[in-house]
């Protein structure tokens, strides 16, 4: 079979082969050496389940129905045959539908042949064992269940005697797979004379005396094909199982077609505008997340990762759940947003971590980037990232809570899932909300081998795609559906363009994804509504200039859309310290506010100001004091003490900034007698340095998804191509190699007269640069041939070029038994 | 974008800019589902809370109508997870249902099984439930009807009360719109005819309504849609007999008709009126007047000022769930943080109106708020400076330096009738002596205050010190400036009655005046912030002016 599928290969045209490299990308990495290399490997279980991996439920259906409809002699299949049986149920799809299927099958070779002569690949049993899932033909179980079903009437009579109970359990295996465990003793006869006591068997699975198993079992309806201390498996015959699927057909039930959507349609700008009050929320929630990070670092855990401990703090700070935190420090930190800091000394450190995770340099330009960008920045990375948030808080192994950032919520296949999910929703109608329930249907359906075990995976990705606004209303919003075709459209730029030569990402303009998303969000206001209850109010997001000052003069009090700030005594304070005048808040409050400004705020401003800086405090290197005001001024006066720069702070203190070490120097150095007395404290105000992490660079730049395989542009496949064109025709002209060359008992010349002929054949082939066929002994004394053009011969070796791998090999001279120039 | 007059916050908070043209709009709108939180003058916050989602549920209004005015009246986009947990929220209501079974009694029904069985595994409903009578039915003890109602709110899973209300015992009353013996016809207004509506069709609940826009007359309309027999629970005797006086005038009611419980006397009748005070006395650790809840079958029992109902009335009224409930305030903060069992057991807010709305319809006097803040003495704030922390305020407050302030306050308005408001007795009777008034306090009897009351009303006496009995209901309509020296530390509450005694529509209209006099840089100060942060909220904008400018150019020598 490997052969003829080889020579199938090799009998296409270019362009068909190239069309298949295309589909399956994986058959080149690496590029294989020839037609059989590449044939075997297109055979590989592991090749064959990735092509399964991406069919739909109604094109592995037909497979099925190929792998069933083969002959079992001959291996070969007929369209017809698959036709026939596709088409056997009570709801047989149209014969184009089939055909279409089958199309596909033997682009990707996973049929291949002539319609009347289909083969199915090797690899296909091995991925699936139980096709349409239907267990073995009986013959090949067990005889004396062959026998029975052998004959229809009575095996279909035995099924109609079957109780009710196992007729269930035959109804869960013939709707796949056909094997099943059985508990230990099930099979077992009951005790002598215990039979009576049986219970009626009215459910089954009860007591394992009176198992329907075991009744299955004994009329050969089960066959056991394993036994253990667990119990053991037994299967279903393929006769039986395709029996009891008279009424949905050999293959189950068929649907040509995705399952429809019974969501709702939904106004399309109700969609974009729940999404985008959503991503509203999640920028700022990052941005308080972060902040609140910056001013209390996280500690990270030695076990990697940052605490439930911690997360729970930023939950409560944030005023969301533990999930949703979780997600946005995973997403802020693949964003680059968020990084590690080696502590240098452990004395910050809360709990034994020696690194912390705090913002990184990368937000403050995040910072300033507007609303849909840094919006973009946090769902592209979201996109691309390899982390599964949802794990977070989960169990694992050894039922510890998974930590965020930890190593167990990372997961290669995150990227591919999230990509699976939107892009079901993105094929959809615009604004259309299917349930997650039909989601996931979907998904099932369009790739049911790689959907299967992955839906609370999805079930996460569609909850964080709701969180994240990348969806509304549960429908995938306009800019969503923008930005995942951008990232998609980039990742086949990246695959054609390795060196990222073409890559405009940092061309600075926004993608269409920001600019669709920047016409939802409001525009920044540049003015507020001042009340008289001293509020402030913002009506839509403040500019940054506006933003900065209420942060000075006001509390926050309540985001979203707008803000509301309020003005306390405290706040007035706040603003005063940081260089305002009464004034100067005067002036801010009359521009920006469109109301008159209360007169009560005005009051509160003047108020505070009037009592602002009634104490003062300043901190000094030493004093003078005595009681004797006339010796201060002496000393204040004094010429030679003009170094210390006293100041007089009341009639009977000096105030130097100089330490009391200096000053009575000086002051014994001019003649005056000071008495050092024991000094009291003093405030140092500093102010506390903000610490980022290093730099990292954001995952979103990365390839987007590591598991796939890069698409590969035609003029590359076709390079591919040749290649193995060229390998091929090496690989079949060694199998032509001369008797000579070929290590043939000598026969003919002697081997010292075959040595030195074979010499002087290779120097002439060195002058020529002609291709030699080199009959050698190799270092095990086996005899090789191979075809090389020789470049150089000195010292007892030659050096040859193959031009097959393009590799310089060295022979030594004394091994080579022949060499007869290529015709 | 749609540009409406509603921002919606994250903080479940709702931002309306009245000055809006779909204001109004859009205010009826959220109004069912959206509690009124502050209403200054060009942005009003509404807030959405689990409680004003439920309400909004018992009274009809489905997620989905609630989702839609959002997004109607939204000037931004709404963010989707706020959405979600609207729509979530509300459909926790009505999982579980209060019926009356004609076999069991009181039954807790589920329509969510689940719901059931988490909740009846709760410690908290502990000796509420009784027997399972099927699987989605529990009987529940009569009596622990409102308990359980509140334990189940608190639990999150609010049940739909459809047990309904007894009739009580018939008795006819009517409202005397046509004018009574002579008197005045009258209609009800506008809002106290929705403030009805909106109790009667909600069984029970709270009306908030401000001082002076006849609160009284919603309870005696209430009366008049319940014609049953009612019980009225008020704060003091003098509140009682002004009841009993309006219910007089206003309604078919006559003298005989209705009793006052007080201290006094302990009349029984068809309508019975009794304070606060006499049901919570105590002799030998029991509550001995207990019995009036029994004494008769009432229709209707109404809680005057509810925002002061003392803790054991909470305990009472639990066990009269059965009975038409309606609480009557201006002010629904309570200082000790219970407006929850209020509203869990009295019944949810259903009626609520901002101050400036009722003023600028005239049924309240429009009222100017001034802070005058006075600078203490060297001496007094040397002394203020040294005093003990629980000492502080009370030397803040009843500083001499106020005296003179407030003469000549008094005598700004020369014609009008003053009533100067304080906490402190001491301070009082200075004042008294400084400024030639009578005074009220706890410990003048009721016929004394009656008098000096009356004599206020007539004119005869012009200016009236009162203590802290001037916080409630006492009907002075003539009463235009009122002074307050003191307070009760930073209670909200007080300062927004106080207010009330002088927003009485005036006869002729005229402005009413609200001094607060304050010393400057003391807690008195702080405290006065605290305290005016209810009426900012609804839009009273005080204006702060120095003593100085109020005593004018020269100061008048004081010792």
């Amino acid at each position: 079979m490997t052969t003829s599928l080889a020579d199938h290969l090799r009998s296409l045209p270019d362009d068909s082969l190239a069309a298949l490299l295309q589909l399956r990308p994986d058959l080149v990495v690496p590029v294989p050496a020839d037609v059989s290399a590449l044939a075997i490997r297109a055979q590989s279980r592991v090749s064959v389940a990735r092509a399964l991996d991406g069919l739909d439920q109604f094109t592995l259906q037909i497979l099925d129905a190929a792998r069933l409809t083969r002959d079992p002699d001959a291996g070969t299949t007929t369209a017809e045959a698959i036709l026939a049986m596709a088409g056997g149920g009570a709801r047989p799809p149209a014969p184009a539908a089939i055909r279409g299927a089958l199309g596909r099958l033997r682009a990707l070779f996973l049929l291949y042949g002539p319609e009347h002569e289909l083969r199915v690949v090797g690899g296909v049993d091995e991925v699936s064992p139980y096709p349409a899932g239907l267990g073995r033909p009986a013959a090949e179980l067990d005889p004396r269940s062959a026998a029975v079903c052998a004959d229809p009437a009575k095996l279909r009579r035995t099924l109609l005697a079957a109780p009710a109970s196992a007729r269930a359990v035959l109804d869960r295996l013939a709707a796949g797979p056909p094997v099943g465990s059985v508990p230990p003793g099930s099979l077992q006869a009951p005790a002598v004379g215990a039979e009576d006591a049986l219970p009626p068997d009215v459910t089954n699975g009860g007591a394992p005396t009176g198992s329907p198993v075991r009744w299955l079992v004994e009329h050969r309806l089960l066959v056991r094909v394993s036994s253990g201390k667990g119990g053991g498996t037994v299967e279903l015959p393929r006769e039986v199982g395709l029996l009891l699927r008279r009424e949905t057909g050999p293959l189950g039930p068929i649907s040509t077609t995705p399952p429809p959507v019974s969501g709702p349609p939904r106004e399309a700008k109700a969609v974009d505008s729940a999404g985008a009050g959503q991503t509203m929320e999640v920028v700022r929630h990052t941005e308080a997340l972060l902040e609140t990070l910056a001013a209390e670092p996280a500690p990270v855990l030695r076990s990697g990762g940052v605490g439930v401990r911690d997360l729970r703090r930023l939950a409560r700070v944030l005023g969301l759940d533990d999930p949703t935190t979780a997600l946005l420090f995973e997403v802020a930190y693949a964003a680059g947003l968020l990084g590690e800091l080696d502590l240098t000394g452990s004395a910050t450190a809360r709990y034994g971590g020696d690194q912390q995770v705090l913002p990184t340099g990368g937000y403050e330009v995040w910072r300033a980037l507007s609303l849909a960008q840094r919006w973009e920045q946090l769902a592209r990375a979201w996109l691309t990232m390899t982390r599964q948030p949802g794990l977070v808080g989960q169990r694992d192994d050894r039922d510890r809570p998974i930590p965020v950032l930890s190593a167990e919520a990372e997961r290669a296949g995150a990227p591919a899932s999230r990509r699976a999910v939107l892009g079901v929703l993105a094929d959809l109608e615009p604004a259309t909300a299917p349930t997650p329930d039909e989601t996931l249907a979907l998904l099932e359906w369009r790739a049911p081998r790689r959907a299967r075990g992955r839906e609370a995976a999805h079930r996460e990705v569609l909850a964080e795609a709701a969180q994240l606004g990348v969806t509304g209303l549960g429908a995938l919003t306009s800019y969503g559906r923008l930005l995942l075709a951008d990232v998609t459209e980039a990742d086949e730029r990246a695959g054609g363009d390795p060196l990222g030569l073409l890559s405009e990402a940092e061309s600075g303009d926004p993608s269409t994804a920001v600019r669709a998303l920047d016409a939802l969000l409001p525009a920044p206001v540049d003015h507020v509504l001042v009340q008289a209850d001293l509020t402030v109010v913002v009506p839509g997001p403040p500019d940054p200039a506006l933003a900065g000052e209420l942060d000075v003069v006001a509390e926050h009090e309540s985001a979203g859309g707008a803000s509301v700030y309020r003005v306390t005594p405290a706040s007035v304070r706040r603003a005063l310290d940081a260089g305002y005048s009464a004034d100067d808040l005067h002036a801010l409050f009359r521009r920006r506010s469109r109301t008159p400004v209360p007169q009560g705020l005005a009051y509160l401003v003047d108020d505070v100001a009037r009592k602002h800086g009634g104490l003062r405090v300043g901190s000094a290197g030493g004093y003078v004091r005595s009681d004797d005001e006339a010796l201060l001024t002496e000393v204040l006066a004094d010429r030679r003490l003009e170094s210390l720069a006293f100041r007089r702070l009341a009639p009977t203190v000096l105030m130097t900034p100089y330490q009391v070490n200096r000053m009575l120097v000086a002051l014994r150095d001019a003649g005056y007698a000071p008495v050092p007395e024991d000094a009291g404290g003093a405030t140092v105000l500093t102010r506390p340095k903000i610490r980022r992490a290093p730099a990292r660079t954001p995952v979103s730049t990365r390839a987007v998804d590591p598991l796939a395989t890069p698409r590969l542009p035609m003029p590359r496949l076709l390079g591919v191509v040749e290649q193995i064109r060229r390998g091929d025709a090496a690989a079949r002209a060694a199998r032509r190699a001369p008797a000579v060359v070929r290590g043939a008992p000598p026969s003919g010349p002697a081997p010292v007269h075959g040595h030195s002929e074979a010499l002087a054949v290779l120097q002439q082939a060195v002058r020529d640069k002609a291709l030699v066929w080199v009959g050698y002994v190799d270092a095990h004394g086996a005899t090789a041939s191979r075809l090389v053009r020789p470049v150089s011969m000195g010292a007892g070796y030659l050096r040859a070029e193959d031009e097959r791998t393009e590799m310089l090999h060295t022979f030594a001279l004394h091994r080579i038994t022949a060499a007869v120039l290529e015709d | 974008m749609s540009g409406g007059p509603l921002i919606v916050q994250s903080d479940k908070t709702l931002l309306l800019e009245i000055d809006h043209p779909d204001a109004q709009a859009c205010r009826m709108a959220i109004a069912p589902f959206a509690e009124l939180e502050r209403s200054p003058e060009h942005v009003h916050t509404y807030r959405l809370t689990p409680l004003g989602l439920w309400n909004a549920r018992a009274a009809g209004h489905d997620a989905e109508g609630v989702v839609d005015s959002l997004i109607k009246y939204s000037r931004y986009p709404v963010p989707h997870a706020l959405l979600v947990d609207v729509a979530e929220t509300m459909d926790r209501y009505g999982r579980l249902q209060l019926a009356n079974d004609p076999a069991h009694g009181l039954v807790l029904r589920a329509l969510d099984r689940v719901v059931l069985v988490e909740v009846a595994k709760s410690k908290k409903l502990a000796g509420m439930l009784g027997n399972k009578i099927d699987d989605d039915t529990i009987q529940v003890h009569p009596s622990e009807r409102g308990r359980l109602k509140q334990a189940l709110l608190k639990l999150g899973w609010p049940a739909e009360d459809l047990a309904g209300y007894v009739d009580g015992e018939a008795h006819p009353i009517e409202l005397a719109e046509a004018g009574k013996d002579g008197g005045k016809p009258f209609t009800l207004r506008s809002y106290q005819r929705e403030a009805v509506e909106a109790f009667w069709a909600g069984g029970s609940g709270v009306v908030v309504l401000p001082c002076g826009a006849g609160k009284t007359l919603v309870g005696a309309a209430a009366m008049a849609e319940a014609k049953a027999t009612t019980l009225i629970l008020v704060t003091n005797t003098v509140a009682g007999r002004q009841w009993k006086r309006e219910l007089i005038a206003r309604t078919s009611l006559t003298e005989e008709e209705i009793g006052e419980y007080s201290g006094e006397r302990k009349e029984i009748r068809p309508v019975t009126i009794a304070t606060y005070q006499v049901l919570t006395s105590r002799r030998g650790g029991a509550f001995t007047h207990l019995d009036l809840f029994g004494a008769r079958d009432w229709g209707l029992v109404v809680y005057d000022e509810v925002h002061l109902l003392p803790a054991p009335i909470f305990r009472f009224t639990a066990d009269l769930q059965a009975r038409r409930r309606l609480g009557l305030t201006a002010t629904l903060v309570r200082e000790d943080g219970r407006e929850g069992d209020v509203f869990s057991l009295i019944g949810p807010k259903r009626y609520d109106a901002p101050w400036k709305d009722i003023e600028q319809q005239g049924w309240i006097a429009p009222a100017e708020c001034t802070e005058v803040r006075v600078t203490l003495t060297d001496a007094e704030r040397m002394s203020y400076a040294t005093a003990e922390a629980e000492e502080r305020y009370r030397m803040a407050a009843t500083a001499r330096t106020k005296l003179p302030v407030v003469r000549a306050l008094v005598e700004r308005h020369p014609s009008e009738q003053v009533l100067v408001i304080g906490g402190f007795l001491d301070q009082l009777h200075q004042l008294g002596e400084y400024l030639d008034a009578p005074i009220v306090q706890g410990s003048t009897t009721n016929k004394e205050r009656e008098r000096l009351f009356d004599a206020f009303r007539s004119g005869e006496v012009r200016t009236l010190v009162i203590s802290k009995v001037g916080n409630f209901s006492i009907d002075l309509p003539e009463a235009a400036v009122a002074i307050q020296v003191s307070g009760t530390f930073g209670s909200r509450q007080e300062e927004a009655q106080r207010l009330g005694r002088v927003l009485r529509p005036k006869a002729d209209g005229r402005q009413a005046h609200f001094y607060t006099v304050v010393s400057r840089d003391t807690i008195d100060t702080e405290y006065a912030a605290h305290r005016q942060r209810f009426l900012a909220e609804q839009g009273y904008a005080y204006t702060i002016v120095d003593a100085d400018d109020v005593l004018g150019p020269s100061l008048p020598s004081f010792d």
